[in-house]
């Protein structure tokens, strides 16, 4: 059994090619996700019984299953349903880009809202108490004593997350995506080199991974420079 | 000559966590300029009876009046009563993600809509007053805590309070640094503010207190001037209190 | 409802090889974790490098890359090794299900080596040498101080791993294993619905991990009994 270098040299600029559309779902699920997460979460602290049940309800179906499924509900399962394909929303769920990316929107919007509500938890209540005894109304103490003191605390969770988003993208193969996955299961059913094709792969996701987290300590150190203790 | 009316006002006021009582039948006025020193031991309802004053605990018999406003659920704006009352707790509490300049200004511009220069302004002066005015773009987790806790009088300060309530300001510190954070709290009662002051420090009671109230079980027990109170103290449990405070 | 009536058995047993496979990887997850915790912990330097390796492969490589590559991968050195004795075999794989199980226990034991490793750092040295001071033996301040505090630490994120391996047996439908998706795509082929049988695919987990979720919590309040602040 030989491991086949110049199939490597070949097949890795043509998995590279996918790296494009990789991106495109990743940014565009974390993007539509935070966006849902946050408002997720100001349903959750909202004190209200009607935002806050329906919130925990959408969580904990969508952490509950898996992320596979939901990809299949809505590529393969909403083109049954009639009120669907009639709707103006149908151009996205026939597309399996438009259906991945809410797919991966929907799933990654419920656990980033736990994560931010975790932060959110983890404000020293002293400070807000000291906010409240200024004489700062609940609107202003959120939004300027809670929310960055929170987003910090959030932010380590918050990569995690965006990490496990990245790998996600790789299920969008299953619904004819070509991304980097989609490319490379194609091209191992041609050649039937597996190791060499996945284990390529493989090594690609991990120079993204190392470099994501690397952004996102930048990131971590910057917002948190005040915790640095001199001397 | 008809006294003034008292900025505070507390009428049989109680309170309780769940079966526990924590106050009971708190009867206080305070006039302005009235510096009060309040000493018991620890779950005696000290910090309960002043954070109930500001409202971050609410009374569950009783009236609190601040002025003539009166402290209830429907009270229709608690901020503007908030605001002339100003706190310094034991842990600081300062903001941590602010420089202290901005710890200074954050409330100022939000709460009393001062202008930015303005707020700069009446900031610095307050750093000056508590002698720090070099850790003003500093963060709080640069600071000692004596140093913290001084900036957390100017911060409240800078509000312009009517009244100062202390919980416990000293406690938290290590005691080379106590001093430094005393003699703040000493120039400011010279000064004639108004405050009412939970604390251990009996040095501070003596020197510049108006009257001495001691609480025990969520009740006030005694109370009396510093010179009557610590000479010739008339019940049994503030005898008590003070032979275990003083003596050691 | 009527169009799940040939399905119920067909689900049941699907469901009954995603218990399978969860208890099966469960086992070697812990198994791998415990190893990897050790070895971060050994203090030689190259056994952690191989620690350390081990977790940023795993961590940095999507679930289903994984499953495809030791599936396709063992299934092509399998038949090589097969054709090295008898050359007239044509194809050797190794059964979906324990492609599957290893690789998603190896992808979450990855996790389980920092979980496993933080819960032993996180006991207080305090008590450690308390036992010591009072004459315990090194194995039984293992077995009654180290354990039970680093059981209840790793409680949390333990049960956050059972649920991580839970979902991921889904993707191992991808190989061919016969579980519920599997199921599911059958059951679309005669009956053309396939919202309605995802769902219950859906549900299908979403049980299993409301078992998982309310056991984790039956634990946790019993870890914690004794430790809770009145």
């Amino acid at each position: 059994m030989s491991f086949d270098l110049s199939l490597i040299v070949e097949t890795v600029p043509k998995m590279l090619a996918g790296v494009g559309l990789t991106f495109q779902l990743l940014g565009l699920s974390a993007f539509l996700g935070l966006i849902l997460a946050i408002v997720l979460l100001l349903m959750r602290i909202s004190g209200k019984w009607y935002l806050d049940w329906p919130a925990q309800l959408y969580i904990y179906v969508f952490r509950g299953t898996p992320i596979l499924v939901q990809i299949f509900i809505i590529y393969y399962g909403f083109p049954q349903l009639e009120f669907i394909r009639e709707s103006v929303l149908w151009p996205i769920f026939r597309d399996p880009f438009g259906c991945a990316v809410v797919a991966l929107s929907l799933n990654t919007g419920a656990y980033v809202s736990e994560i931010l509500r975790g932060g959110v938890l983890g404000v020293d209540r002293g400070v807000l108490e000291a906010g409240e005894a200024l004489g700062l109304s609940t609107t202003q103490r959120f939004i300027y004593l809670t929310t960055p003191i929170a987003t910090r605390l959030a932010l380590p969770a918050y990569g995690n997350d965006i990490i496990s988003l990245l790998k996600s993208t790789a299920l969008a193969s299953t619904i004819t995506l070509m991304d980097m996955t989609g490319i490379a299961r194609t091209i191992v059913a041609q050649t039937y080199a597996p190791y060499e094709i996945f284990i390529s792969l493989a090594i690609i996701y991990m120079i993204l991974t190392f470099f994501l987290q690397k952004f996102i300590g930048l990131i971590e150190a910057y917002l948190g420079r005040y915790t640095k203790r001199e001397s | 000559m008809i006294s003034p009316q008292p900025l505070i006002r507390m009428q049989n006021v109680g309170k309780h966590f769940g079966t526990f009582q924590a106050l009971k039948g708190i009867n206080l006025d305070v006039i302005k300029g009235e510096r009060i020193v309040v000493c018991g031991p620890s779950g005696s309802g000290k910090s309960t009876m002043i954070r109930c004053i500001n409202r971050l605990e609410k009374h569950d018999e009783g009236r609190i009046l601040i002025g003539d406003t009166e402290l209830t659920d429907q009270i229709k704006d608690l901020n503007a009563v908030r605001r002339e009352i100003g706190m310094v707790f034991q842990s600081f509490n300062l903001f941590p993600h602010m420089t202290i300049l901005n710890n200074l200004m954050l409330a100022q511009k939000l709460v009393r809509k001062t202008p930015k220069a303005k707020a700069r302004d009446i900031a610095m002066r307050y750093l000056e007053r508590v002698k720090i005015p070099e850790q003003a773009d500093k963060y709080p987790v640069q600071l000692s805590g004596g140093q913290q806790q001084r900036v957390a009088i100017a911060r409240a300060l800078c509000m312009k309070p009517e009244v100062m309530l202390f919980d416990e300001p000293t406690s938290a510190l290590d005691p080379e640094m106590i001093n430094e954070v005393l003699e703040v709290m000493v120039d400011l009662a010279r000064e004639g503010m108004t405050m009412i002051c939970v604390t251990h420090e009996m040095g501070f009671a003596r020197s510049v207190a108006d009257r001495v109230i001691f609480m025990d079980a969520g009740e006030i027990v005694e109370e009396a001037d510093p010179e009557t109170f610590f000479k010739t103290p008339q019940h049994e449990r503030t005898k008590l209190f003070l032979s275990q405070i003083l003596s050691h | 409802m009527e169009l799940l009536s040939g399905w119920w058995d067909d689900f049941f047993w699907g469901s009954v090889v995603v218990a399978q496979v969860f208890l099966a990887s469960l086992v070697l997850m812990v198994i791998f974790g415990l190893i990897g915790a050790a070895a971060k912990l050994s203090g030689n330097r190259i056994v952690q490098k191989i620690a350390n390796g081990y977790t940023v492969v795993f961590r940095g490589t999507p679930e289903i890359l994984v499953i495809l590559l030791l599936y396709f991968g063992s299934a092509i050195t399998l038949t090589w090794i097969s054709r090295l004795f008898n050359p007239d075999i044509k194809f050797v794989d190794v059964p979906p299900f324990w492609a599957g199980t290893v690789a998603i226990a190896l992808i979450v034991g990855s996790y389980a080596t920092e979980t496993f490793r933080g819960a032993f750092l996180g006991v207080r040295p305090g008590s450690i040498e308390a036992a010591k001071a009072l004459g315990m033996s090194g194995l039984q301040v293992f077995f009654y101080i180290r354990i039970p505090e680093m059981w209840r630490l790793a409680l949390p994120p333990f049960g956050n791993h059972m649920l991580s391996l839970i979902k991921d047996t889904a993707l191992i439908s991808i190989i061919g294993l016969n579980e519920t998706l599997f199921v599911a795509k059958q059951a679309i082929g005669t009956t053309g619905k396939p919202f309605t049988m995802y769902i219950v695919v859906g549900l299908i987990y979403l049980g299993f991990s409301t078992v998982i979720t309310l056991t984790v919590m039956a634990l946790e309040r019993y870890g914690n009994h004794t430790v809770r602040a009145r």
